[in-house]
């Protein structure tokens, strides 16, 4: 593992050699966490056909990553209340350096990049305060340039909106403290919500469910190019319910539920892992490990298309013909008008599947 | 044939083969939860009583009435699944952790208003959560702070409303137990739990979460951090009963356990004696409201406690709930 002096010295000869960018490692399409047969944690880079192209190992249960739009690095994060990140430089399969969340932060485990790949952006909780966080980092050297307000309480997913100025967070409301694991502290009170904010942390929108979904945390997000933005979300209210786990929201619009009928959305457990928007567009879709089925709906009548049933499904991206999804028992496949398994190692493919734009 | 038969059989979990559930569930509803749900539903009753009869907050017979339906909470509160979970039931009765002082909070704003909810039980119900309950009680009765605040005849009628509210709850959890409990027993294809796994695992789940709730959070808020201990933050110390409520609550889930074990023997033996040390630890830590956690000697102490529940919900999850075929997938247990 190279030193932090020894990547700064490597940081100043940059213009004698370029930092490689995603060419280079063979071309991954996906970037996922899982728990390999050995017993080891690992980030692993793959293409559309399941082939693992790389594999680098993480100090402990990973949760997502985030790709640097234009190098070869990627960032896997912890699992909450994790406070380790790990930069990856994914042409040697070596850690760069790693990112310790200040104290009295932990991370969420999701972060984007700045569309120049200059910044990266963090979800992280100020658990003394109970407040969500968004860390700033500057990826020359990885270091923190600052924080502002989530707009809520446990923000998870972020993502950047196509303007590249607005990132939308999916601040869950649930509040955890590291000293009491993973128990929610605030299930009366909580209060989910879809937040805009600009790069400088400028509140743009909030946007709230409806007081009765006020326990359904909003945990994951997927952007469509057109700025649509889809939410899945996580009931924590009376299991007896079975309210609709993803949502649609367009800014300054109000927002759309989508649901299953009740006979099949009761068999979900309220619980969604995963979202994305098929590759057209056309469709959104979420996964759902503890129902073991993936749904998929019509964006512009909100009908429910298809339901697929496969055994611990979480990671979900998008495809040229639909999706991507993987499984915690091993399978990287397809989604088209049916599930296509492509390949299926022997790991357990962690909860996402964060996919690589390249270049056009 | 009987090859074809035999294949099938290998790909199923090994104990998921003709376990029947039916007696495990059966017992564990109508001796563990349903005598519970009763027994706190009397107690409540008796508390509401004893308000009525002298709403002071030193009047032993009030206190005494406190301590023990709050002991026959604390006893079913690892069953956090449909009847209680209606309407805000549970956090209705216990409102805890309290992390950014709502209850407090809620007190004050109805002893300053004179807030009239207090005089029908319907307008109450509709106030806080955080204002109700067991832990809204414990500082009406024994925080300093509330004991001379606003008019004595206000506080005395939202002692009365805090406990008749109380009681609502507990009577409605054990009413609505009656058709809980043919759920949990009679699974169903449209029923709310489509197979017996589904309902014993709503049981396991019950176990490994109070488990935690007991160990991380009852233990480990007051303990804090070494550097960082934070006793103020112990559950119900202003009654001293932060000790009790492990206690309590380690002896209603090992009964849980005990009954769900039942057919595996060496898995309840090692359940039981990981059980009993672990209460054995917590009776003779005595340090009722775990004030011991500030100081090394005490925090080691508490620690021990907190490692030995560690061990149990070890035997629970590497032993009992594989060899009660629980199905949990990777991604289905993280629950993020």
């Amino acid at each position: 593992m190279p030193s932090r002096r020894h990547f700064l010295a490597g940081l100043a000869a940059t213009s004698l050699a370029p930092i490689r960018g995603w060419a280079a490692v063979g071309s991954p399409d996906y970037l996922a966490a899982a728990l390999f047969p050995d017993g080891s944690y690992r980030l692993a880079g793959l293409d559309t056909g399941g082939d693992i192209l790389f594999s680098l190992p993480l100090p402990a249960r990973g949760h997502a990553a985030a790709a640097h739009p234009h190098w070869a690095q990627a960032v896997a994060f912890a699992r909450r209340p994790g406070t380790f990140a790990v930069v990856i430089d994914c042409t040697t399969g070596t850690e760069i350096t790693r990112l310790t969340a200040p104290e009295g932060r932990h991370f969420y485990g999701h972060g984007v990049f700045s569309p120049d790949g200059s910044r990266l952006f963090t979800t992280e909780n100020d658990y003394e305060a109970a407040d969500g966080v968004i860390g700033v980092w500057n990826t020359d050297d990885y270091t923190r340039m600052g924080e502002f307000p989530s707009g809520g309480v446990g923000p998870h997913d972020m993502r950047l909106m196509p303007d590249g100025q607005t990132l939308a967070i999916a601040n869950g409301g649930i509040e955890t403290h590291p000293e009491t694991g993973r128990t929610k502290l605030n299930l009366p009170t909580m209060q989910p919500r879809l937040t805009y904010l600009d790069v400088s942390g400028t509140v743009l929108e909030q946007v709230e469910l409806p007081r009765a979904l006020h326990k359904n945390s909003i945990r994951h997000l997927a952007v469509r190019r057109d700025g649509l933005v889809a939410f899945a979300m996580q009931w924590q209210g009376d299991k007896a319910q079975h309210p609709p786990l993803l949502g649609l929201h367009r800014r300054g619009e109000t927002l759309r539920l989508l649901s299953a009928p009740e006979a099949v959305q009761s068999t979900l457990q309220g619980y969604a892992g995963s979202v994305a928007f098929a590759g057209d567009g056309s469709t959104v879709a979420i996964t759902c490990p503890r129902g073991n089925a993936l749904h998929r709906f019509s964006v512009a009548d909100g009908q429910l298309t298809g339901v697929f049933p496969l055994e611990d499904v979480c990671g979900l991206g998008p495809g040229p013909e639909g999706y991507f999804f993987t499984t915690g028992t091993g399978i990287v496949g397809e989604l088209t008008s049916g599930p296509h398994i492509s390949a299926r190692p022997d790991c357990q493919w962690d909860n996402h599947l964060i996919p690589i734009r390249k270049p056009a | 044939m009987r090859i074809l038969i035999a294949a099938v059989a290998v790909a199923l979990p090994f104990s998921a083969l003709a376990q029947d559930r039916g007696p495990i569930l059966s017992d564990v509803v109508e001796r563990h939860i349903i005598p519970g749900f009763a027994s706190l539903a009397d107690a409540t009753g008796a508390l509401t009583q004893a308000a009525q009869t002298d709403c002071s907050p030193n009047s032993p017979d009030l206190r005494a009435a406190y301590h023990t339906a709050f002991d026959d909470w604390i006893s079913v509160s690892h069953l956090r699944f449909g009847p209680t979970e209606v309407d805000d039931r549970a956090f209705a009765l216990a409102f805890w952790p309290d992390t950014k002082g709502f209850t407090p909070k809620a007190l004050s704003g109805l002893i300053s208003n004179e807030d009239a909810a207090v005089e029908s039980p319907e307008e109450f119900a509709e106030t806080s959560v955080a204002g109700r309950g067991f832990f809204a009680l414990e500082q009406m009765l024994f925080d300093p702070k509330f004991s001379d605040q606003g008019n004595e005849g206000y506080r005395c009628a939202l002692i009365r409303a805090i406990t008749t509210d109380i009681d609502d709850n507990a009577r409605a959890i054990n009413a609505d137990w009656g058709d809980y409990a043919t759920a949990l027993i009679q699974p169903g294809d449209n029923a709310l739990y489509r197979s017996d796994d589904e309902a014993l695992q709503e049981l396991y789940k019950a176990l490994v979460t109070g488990l935690e709730f007991t160990g991380d959070t009852r233990l480990g808020r007051p303990m804090g951090t070494f550097d960082r201990p934070r006793p103020n933050r112990a559950e119900a110390r202003r009654s001293d009963r932060s000790l009790r409520h492990v206690e309590l609550s380690l002896i209603a889930l090992r009964d849980l356990s005990a009954r769900l074990s039942v057919d595996h023997p060496e898995i309840a033996d090692d359940l039981d004696s990981a059980f009993d040390k672990a209460i054995i630890r917590a009776q003779s830590l005595n340090d009722p409201a775990l004030a011991g956690v500030a100081t090394p000697r005490g925090r080691i102490r508490v620690e021990a406690l907190q490692q030995a529940i560690n061990d149990i919900r070890t035997i629970a999850s590497t032993k009992l709930g594989p060899t009660l075929g629980i199905n949990a997938g990777f991604n289905s247990l993280d629950g993020d």
